[in-house]
């Protein structure tokens, strides 16, 4: 696995999906599955920046491996409070507009493009991974 | 991620291009708050030069219209494509706003 450490705040994000976006390459996912693997990474990282140390400061850790072409695995890792977002519950799609709640569906949306999503919590660590397909491989 | 505003007698059309993310979104929603702040009521979001926008960017989208629906007022999505429709349908907030496949359609629907 290819491991990169950087500051876990919100102006890591560009290079957290740059590291990444080297292993899709690697990977030789289409341009297409790019900007969705971007999402995907943009919701976790974004979700460990606000959450996983504030107000203090921490770090991620965030690894790749290239398995096979249009196969990717990725993995991201925090020393922070112990927290499983995808123990979140789906939006409520039956509320209209004046209800709808503002949050929720970026992790919404990683249970949906990401595969094989897991957390785990092991000596004092958080840490969510995934695989994302291409789509000539869904 | 850029934003070009134009003035209409009964909107305001916001041309919004490139990739609205978690570090600009904000960009996004005061762009708007900022015409409410002067009277606007409908805003008309052209999007067809939108690549890419994550739950920060919808949530402002969301929060925008909740101000102008308690204003008797609108954002109105305008040629929606590629990945940020597909977003905007996976998390079924394209029933909540007026939709348009193109400019001239949702200028008609202006009341």
């Amino acid at each position: 696995m290819v491991l990169l450490t950087l500051p876990a705040q919100i102006d890591s994000l560009k290079d957290c999906c740059a590291f990444v976006r080297a292993g899709a390459e690697a990977s030789n996912l289409a341009p297409q599955d790019m900007e969705k693997l971007d999402l995907v990474m943009e919701e976790l990282f974004v979700n460990i920046a606000r959450y996983a140390y504030a107000p203090e400061y921490g770090e991620v850790e965030v690894g790749y491996t290239a398995e096979a072409p249009g196969r990717l695995a990725v993995q991201l890792s925090d020393s922070g409070r112990e927290f499983n977002p995808l123990a979140s519950d789906p939006p409520d799609f039956s509320r209209g507009l004046a209800d709808r709640p503002l949050g929720g569906m970026g992790i919404y949306l990683v249970k949906i493009i990401a595969d094989s999503i897991r957390y785990q919590r092991s000596g004092g660590r958080n840490t969510l991974s995934f695989t994302f397909l291409g789509e000539t491989r869904r | 991620m850029e934003i070009q505003s134009n003035q209409l007698a009964n909107a305001v059309v916001l041309t919004v291009s490139g990739r609205m993310d978690a570090e600009n979104a904000h960009q996004f929603q005061k762009t708007c708050e900022d015409w409410i702040g002067r009277g606007a009521t409908h805003l008309l979001v052209d999007l067809s030069g939108l690549q890419y926008v994550s739950s920060v960017g919808l949530s402002s989208f969301l929060a925008v219209a909740k101000v102008l629906q308690s204003k008797s007022g609108s954002v109105i999505l305008c040629r929606l494509q590629g990945l940020p429709k597909q977003v905007f349908e996976l998390t079924h907030l394209i029933g909540l706003f007026p939709v348009f496949e193109s400019m001239d359609a949702a200028l008609a629907s202006l009341p």
